[in-house]
């Protein structure tokens, strides 16, 4: 007859081993829900046909974080012309915007948790050869990895990121190349600027990692500007926080073109967003404005011409 | 040892381990999770003023052929960044449109 003391063994083994059995159903389970999640998140390609263009440090996307994802489709939509095209997903909706058939953005909805002190924000990609080599560039350099480096097919690997004062931007290595060296039609974007604390140490970290050629900007506010350059075009300027910076964050904001910096605010009003910073006149001779859409994600207008990208215009 | 508190504490440890596997697939990239979902889910830090901003706060991109001014290639004083050539005119946007 067996023991006491035996059956309890027996008991704890025969629990044990139930217990290793359950886990080993619940890994699966929570893998094969990992691989699904991942698996249903497929976006599309950002050029179409395949551009085989590679501008590194050129913006070449950006995406749009929301808890409202169809309040910004009837913002967005009625406020630049875009369309829409969804992909739900197995943790979120995402929308590709569309500007007459080409992809122009993106939406992604997330939940405000209540009582969460964050704003809704568009996240600026700039293209990069390879993913890995500029997180170890942007770690090298004092950046901090937000989210690391992951594929998605058809669009490319992807990771995001923050430089050392804070400012959060993406890289993106597109599978389908890069968006062409054009002018943007109006409605798309045109532009990006990192508002910093420090332009001088923050231009030193983009140059470093992305290789731009860095030009002062002469201003007459006494601010330090400064211009980040690829293949001879403009990619970004850097902006000193203007008046009390400690109540400030650094951050990349982006520029939509529009035709009149003055009427685009005026609707922006209209359709329940915010005017942040009255249309006023720019260096270039146009008027640049920044607004709030209104779930607060802020962007910027500017007016800009074909003969202000022209030698000896105005 | 009482049968009942080893199935107890084998249901409760199974419990846990659900939860803690759950708490990976579910948390997003920004919240220490495995981001299983798309990478960029997340709110910025926000404290985005724009008081300041107005004349002379220039923060779009030159127009082509815009005076460097006095650009001597050595950037601002003590600048972080190594400036470009003093031989480089000031760079501007893309004029082709699309198509052309």
């Amino acid at each position: 007859m067996p023991s006491r003391s035996a059956g309890h063994d027996g008991l704890l083994r025969r629990s044990s081993v139930g217990a290793l059995w359950s886990l080993g159903v619940l890994w699966g389970i929570a893998t094969m829900a990992t691989a699904a999640a991942a698996a249903t998140f497929v976006l599309p390609p950002l050029v179409q046909p395949a551009s085989g263009e590679h501008h590194e440090g050129k913006v070449i996307w950006a995406d749009l974080v929301t808890p409202d994802v169809a309040g910004a489709k009837r913002f967005y939509g009625q406020l630049l012309g875009w369309t829409f095209n969804d992909i739900h997903t197995g943790t979120g909706d995402y929308s590709v915007a569309l500007l007459d058939g080409r992809p122009a953005g993106g939406l992604f909805q997330r939940a405000m948790r209540p009582g969460e002190q964050r704003q809704p924000a568009w996240l600026t990609f700039i293209s990069v050869r390879d993913v890995g080599a500029a997180q170890r560039h942007i770690l090298a350099q004092g950046g901090k990895v937000l989210s690391p480096p992951r594929s998605y097919p058809d669009r490319g690997r992807q990771a995001v990121f923050a430089d050392p004062q804070g400012a959060v931007f993406a890289v993106l290595q597109s599978s389908s190349g890069d968006p062409e060296d054009v002018l943007a039609a109006p409605g798309e974007w045109i532009w990006s600027s990192v508002i910093t604390r420090d332009p001088d140490t923050d231009a030193a970290f983009y140059q470093n990692v992305f290789g731009y050629e860095v030009f002062e900007i002469p201003s007459t506010d006494g601010s330090t500007h400064v211009l980040l350059s690829t293949e001879d075009y403009a990619r970004a300027s850097l902006n000193a926080l203007p008046g009390d910076t400690a109540r400030r964050h650094p951050h990349w904001l982006n520029f939509v073109r529009v035709n009149s910096a003055t009427d685009t605010a005026a609707r922006v009003e209209a359709l329940g967003g915010r005017v942040l910073v009255k249309p006023f006149l720019d260096r270039h001779g146009g008027l640049v404005a920044v607004v709030a859409d209104p779930a607060g994600a802020p962007f910027g207008l500017l007016e800009w011409t074909e003969a202000d990208s022209k030698e000896g215009a105005k | 040892m009482n049968p009942r508190v080893n199935r107890r504490s084998m249901g409760g440890l199974i419990a846990l381990l659900f939860a803690a596997i759950a708490g990976c697939v579910a948390g997003g990239a920004y919240d220490g999770g495995v981001d299983v979902g798309y990478g960029v889910d997340f709110y910025d830090a926000g404290g985005y003023e724009y008081g300041g901003w107005g004349p002379g706060y220039g923060v779009g991109p030159p127009r082509r052929g815009f005076d460097r001014g006095r650009a001597d290639g050595r950037g601002a004083p003590h600048s972080a960044y190594r400036p470009a050539s003093p031989s480089r005119s000031m760079p501007s946007l893309p004029g082709r449109s699309r198509g052309r």
